[in-house]
């Protein structure tokens, strides 16, 4: 038996200096130990090894099993490495530089600025409502106290339909329906299309978008209104900002204010974008006025609020650099397909 | 609005503010400030000199050579082109080494004579309107006194955004302003010095008729014997650098009295015009103004008349040729009156008429102003000329009256808006700076609104709430956090949805996204074979050019590949936008949110484009709404007749879709094959959300079976589709189509389908058997439907 075995190895290692590839290896793993390979049939030969001598004969066979699995499966790493190494140097090397397929689409640069600020509006507890394009003069005008004989309501001024109806002039025309629809404490932004019958020049557009929010709760302040704009600007420029109010004028508000933000361009100190005021004129607010309460059904003498408006077309101007307003609603593809999805 | 600070400063005393604190102190709390300049400092050398001898320049037939006295001792010669030169003439000279704004003197030769100086023209300095010759001085000027000595040249102008006004009538003049800025730095502001008509009460009543309730108030009064014409050097200077120009006295007065109060005047020649009647005009009426234009006058204009009842003036805005005054004019009716504020803006804006006097009666001017205008014009009237003599009473019809405006209101509710804790006294003392006249009563204020804040202006306590913050300083007001409960926020299902999909088709299926105008291009419409009919129409088209709305968005992203077919050659864009296609039964418009997607390309074919779309929907449908969603037959004249379809969910109609009809696309463009999609948002909303299925894993051997059936072409895949999908099996059954193959001599009008199914028991390995028992029954099944496996 122990000569068959010296035989086996013997055998063993001058085949494995032959061995090229694993392929072999494998073939010389079954030559031995197949179902009637040179080493498994050494071990049916134990069958006839007297009882006594049965255990010893075993521990020889398994010793010399191990001894000569370990050089096939050294002798198969080796292989397998050498191969790998084979197939990785012989690999074509690949030109990443070469361009991949790119994302072409894009979104308009008002819904990309608009998703940003609604996105700091819900961060701070607003909802965010749709209204329509064309409304009543009630919602339009009356609910948020023009009064009759205002300018705003001429022919001049607003696109009236001939049905009676006009093409809202301001996001305000929605305030009276999200007054209604809410109880206080009210946080809500209304973003939309608004529309002035006026002629089109590089800042002027008879179809532009606002982003309106009103704040209704007992005692609103106009130091929360302070509060509230420094807060809400600072994470739109992304960075701390110092505004100012100047009086204003507007019906549905009273205080009505101009709300200036330090220049976030320049840190105020002037620069093209501020026109070198170092001040920014950026978002008309105020305080509810008491009979756009009552027509929304609030008692103004349990409820006070605020109410603000963003120009959404100056706001991605702002940010795009763009200098002609009318490219918004240009269908110019040549600009429109460098924005991004972000 | 142009704002001279010398004329302020006449009214209060701002010394010891700087220019710039002044300047921000009023934007800060009254009005905005478009600009500041400083004038009068490029002044320079410039004065007082006597023309001592004029002769004839040698060679020039316009030049003169003048030998003046500038005070300095010896006689300049000078070269002057002006006409109105004269021996004894006392006018501005500036020396060598002077400067006239941006022009430094020099002595120069001209045309071979020498010339030490300038001798200069009011429109030169600025000074004056006039443009015809040299400053004709007073006989009393003293030779050689510097102008800055005789006249406030150096001023400091501030321009004041007019729109920020819109709301404060009593800031359209100086004397208002002055007001404001005596309450922001709480100075005195000084009284108007003025002529008291009650002293005429005696003299003869005016004829004057009101007969339409649209004027308050109409007053007039007559004076006579007016022996100057010009007016003084100090009123040119301040209607010149306020904008305007000096005409003669009486015109000047009258201007410089609207600058100063906001109150417009007109004189009449009283020669011409005797007596008053203000009527409202039933039919147009056509009239020539000073200026010599004509314009007719459409109907509920005010129009004042003479005692003939012809037209003398169009109140409020213009007066007329014939009754307008001159130089010559010696007699004069002097009108201050107020009209209803939305009459006289309507009658501007219909006859393009845009005045001094317009703007400010449209910001319903006080009627109280009346008197005090015609009580400053006289006073500066009989300044200028001793001899005047006022020849009738102050004749006033006075038929509508602001009510009086008294607010109660408490220092809390004042301090709990403004955010900032304020005594009744300390809200007292703001008020009454700004002339409401308060009385305190602890905590309770009683506020008597000024009759110049009473006409629209100031009438609620929020109104005080304004008056007092702005003058408090809003940059004074800290900052307040505010706290509110925690609630959950609603999100609004539309706006939702409406940026899910914009983000899925830019980001997943590589669309551009565009905005457009809301209008229906009938033009393009008609060009390309479009038919749309709009449903509402703008009353007043000029500015937009479009009067109808549309009622189909694709029309209008047609129009922008249209516009871009020359620049690509694939375009790929899609829009989330209002049609508005119609009424409801109240006649108001029932508008739809729509998406539209229009795909243009020039190398994919229409069947590849038709099929993106449905990919696209089959996204929105699935992936975003999670509802059903058919194709059915369709009929609508943008698509192609054959193939487009209406997309459905259940019984929703949620659009349509498909290739765009070949007339149109060739009418855009020749090269490209066009797709489009539109479909009704908010629609998708009211579908029947599919119930969540989950199918669990087996982990037993899936068995995959191919199957080839052959169908007759006619017939939609759907067929196939709908026999697997209901076809009822026990084993966890998913399917998919692998092949299509299509070959008319083999298969002779049918079309062959490779359908790969895949079976799995739940709890064991299936047997050739039970596989053999599935694919007979699914083979016999297909059978009864007409559709046999390929052999």
């Amino acid at each position: 038996m122990q000569n068959k075995i010296n035989e086996i190895k013997k055998y063993i290692l001058e085949k494995i200096k032959g061995i090229k590839n694993l392929k072999e290896c494998q073939a010389l793993r079954v030559e031995m130990f197949g179902k009637s390979g040179k080493f498994t049939e050494l071990f049916k030969l134990i069958k006839d090894v007297p009882a006594e001598e049965k255990g010893k004969v075993g521990q020889i066979l398994n010793t010399a099993k191990q001894e000569i699995e370990g050089l096939i499966s050294d002798n198969e790493r080796k292989m397998s490495e050498e191969e790998i190494n084979k197939e990785i140097y012989s690999a074509e090397k690949i030109d990443i530089t070469l361009p991949a397929e790119k994302c072409t689409g894009s979104l308009h640069p008002r819904t990309i600025i608009q998703r940003e600020i609604e996105e700091v509006f819900t961060s701070m507890g607003f909802v965010v409502e749709d209204g329509n394009e064309v409304e009543t003069e009630y919602n339009n005008f009356t609910a948020v106290n023009v009064p009759e004989n205002h300018p705003a309501r001429d022919m001049q001024d607003t696109f009236w339909l001939d049905n009676g109806e006009v093409l809202k002039t301001h996001t305000s025309a929605s305030q009276n329906r999200i007054l209604k629809k809410y109880t206080p404490p009210i946080r809500a932004i209304f973003p939309g299309r608004c529309f002035r019958n006026e002629d089109v020049d590089a800042s002027h557009e008879n179809t532009f978008f606002q982003l309106e929010g009103v704040i209704v709760d007992k005692d609103v302040s106009v130091g929360n209104l302070i509060y509230f704009m420094k807060e809400m600007l600072s994470k739109i420029f992304n960075k701390p900002v110092e505004v100012r109010l100047r009086p204003g004028f507007f019906p549905f508000t009273e205080p009505s204010f101009e709300m200036d933000v330090k220049c976030p361009f320049c840190d105020g100190k002037g620069c093209p974008t501020c026109k070198n005021g170092g001040w920014i004129e950026l978002c008309p607010c105020g305080m509810i006025h008491p009979q756009v309460l009552r027509n929304g059904g609030l008692d103004p003498e349990v409820y006070s609020g605020c109410a603000f408006g963003l120009g959404l077309d100056r706001m991605t101007m702002l940010s795009t650099n763009l200098n002609d307003i009318r490219e918004l609603n240009s269908g110019n593809l040549k600009l429109l397909k460098q924005f991004k999805i972000k | 609005m142009i704002i001279s600070l010398n004329w302020i400063k006449e009214y209060v005393d701002l010394s010891g503010i700087e220019v710039d604190e002044l300047v921000k102190r009023f934007g800060l709390s009254t009005a905005e400030i478009e600009s500041v300049t400083h004038v009068g400092g490029d002044l320079k050398d410039i004065v007082v000199a006597k023309i001592l001898s004029v002769e004839n320049h040698p060679k020039s037939d316009h030049l003169h050579v003048l030998m003046v006295d500038d005070g300095s001792g010896s006689p300049v010669q000078v070269v002057c082109g002006a006409p109105n030169v004269r021996v004894g003439l006392k006018t501005f000279f500036c020396r060598v080494g002077g400067q006239v704004k941006d022009m430094k003197i020099k002595p120069v030769n001209m045309v071979g004579v020498s010339s030490n100086g300038m001798c200069c023209g009011g429109n030169e300095l600025g000074i004056e309107a006039d443009t015809s010759g040299i400053v004709e001085l007073d006989e009393s000027a003293v030779v050689g006194t510097d102008i800055h000595d005789i006249l406030p040249v150096e001023d400091v102008l501030i321009e004041i955004d007019n729109k920020s006004l819109t709301n404060r009538p009593d800031l359209w003049g100086h004397y208002g302003i002055a007001r404001e800025f005596a309450a922001i730095f709480n100075r005195k502001l000084k009284p108007l010095k003025l002529d008291d008509v009650s002293q005429y009460e005696k003299l003869k009543k005016l004829d004057i008729k009101v007969e339409t309730k649209n004027c308050f108030r109409y007053t007039g009064i007559t004076v006579e014997n007016i022996a100057r014409h010009t007016s003084t050097p100090l009123m040119k200077l301040r209607l010149n650098y306020c904008g305007m120009r000096d005409i003669n006295l009486l015109a000047d007065l009258t201007n410089y009295v609207m600058l100063e109060l906001g109150q417009p005047m007109h004189a009449f020649d009283n020669a011409v015009v005797k007596g008053i009647t203000v009527i409202e005009n039933k039919k147009p009426v056509t009239m020539q103004t000073l200026e010599g234009e004509k314009h007719e006058i459409a109907p509920n204009s005010i129009i004042i008349c003479d005692e003939a009842k012809e037209p003398v003036a169009i109140a409020g805005i213009k007066g007329g040729l014939k009754s307008g005054i001159s130089e010559s004019t010696n007699s004069l009716l002097i009108e201050s009156a107020c009209f209803d504020s939305a009459t006289i803006r309507k009658t501007s804006r219909k006859i393009g008429l845009i005045t001094d006097a317009s703007l400010r009666y449209e910001k319903s001017l006080d009627p109280e102003l009346c008197l005090t205008a015609t009580e400053r014009l006289l006073y500066l009237l009989k300044q200028a000329d001793k001899n005047v003599k006022v020849t009738s009473s102050f004749t006033d019809v006075y038929n509508f009256k602001y009510p009086k405006i008294t607010i109660n209101t408490t220092a809390d509710f004042i301090s709990k808006r403004g955010g900032v804790k304020l005594s009744a006294n300390k809200i007292a003392d703001i008020l009454t700076r700004l002339g409401f006249q308060v009385s305190v009563d602890k905590e309770n204020l009683k506020v008597n609104v000024p009759t110049f804040r009473a006409t629209k202006d100031v009438s609620i306590r929020e109104d005080l709430v304004e008056e007092v913050f702005r003058m408090y300083g809003y940059d004074n007001i800290e900052s307040a956090p505010m706290s509110m409960p925690l609630t959950p926020v609603d999100k609004i299902p539309t706006h939702e949805l409406e940026y899910q999909i914009k983000f899925a088709l830019a980001s997943r299926f590589n669309l551009n996204e565009v905005h457009s105008y809301v209008w229906n291009y009938l033009d393009f419409n008609k060009q390309v074979g479009i038919k749309q009919t709009s449903v509402v129409h703008l009353i007043d088209a000029s500015k937009s050019g479009q009067s109808g709305l549309r009622t189909m968005l694709t029309p209008t992203l047609l129009k922008f590949a249209d516009e871009n077919k020359n620049k690509f050659s694939e375009i790929s864009i899609f829009e989330i936008g209002r049609t508005f296609d119609e009424l409801d039964k109240n006649n108001l418009v029932n508008e739809k949110k729509k998406l539209s997607v229009v795909l243009a390309s020039e190398t994919q074919s229409e069947k590849n484009l038709y099929f993106k779309l449905k990919q696209i929907v089959e996204y929105v449908a699935s992936e975003l709404v999670n509802c059903k969603i058919e194709f059915n037959k369709t009929e609508n004249e943008i698509y192609h007749p054959v193939n487009s379809c209406s997309v459905d969910s259940g019984n929703i109609h949620l659009g349509e879709m498909g290739i765009l009809h070949p007339t149109i696309a060739k009418n855009i463009d020749k090269r490209k094959h066009f797709a489009c999609l539109e479909l009704d948002v908010n629609k998708f909303l009211e579908t029947e959300k599919l119930a969540a299925k989950i199918t669990h894993t087996s982990k037993f051997q899936a068995v995959s079976l191919d199957f080839n059936f052959v169908m007759d072409s006619t017939r939609p895949y759907a067929d196939i589709d709908n026999i697997i999908s209901n076809f009822k099996c026990n084993y966890i059954m998913e399917y998919c189509l692998k092949d299509v193959y299509k070959n008319e001599e083999v298969l002779k009008g049918k079309t062959s389908y490779t359908i790969n199914i895949t079976i799995t028991p739940k709890d064991k390995t299936l047997t050739s058997e039970e596989i053999e028992k599935f694919s007979k029954r699914l083979i016999k099944t297909f059978e009864a439907q007409n559709i046999n496996l390929r052999t």
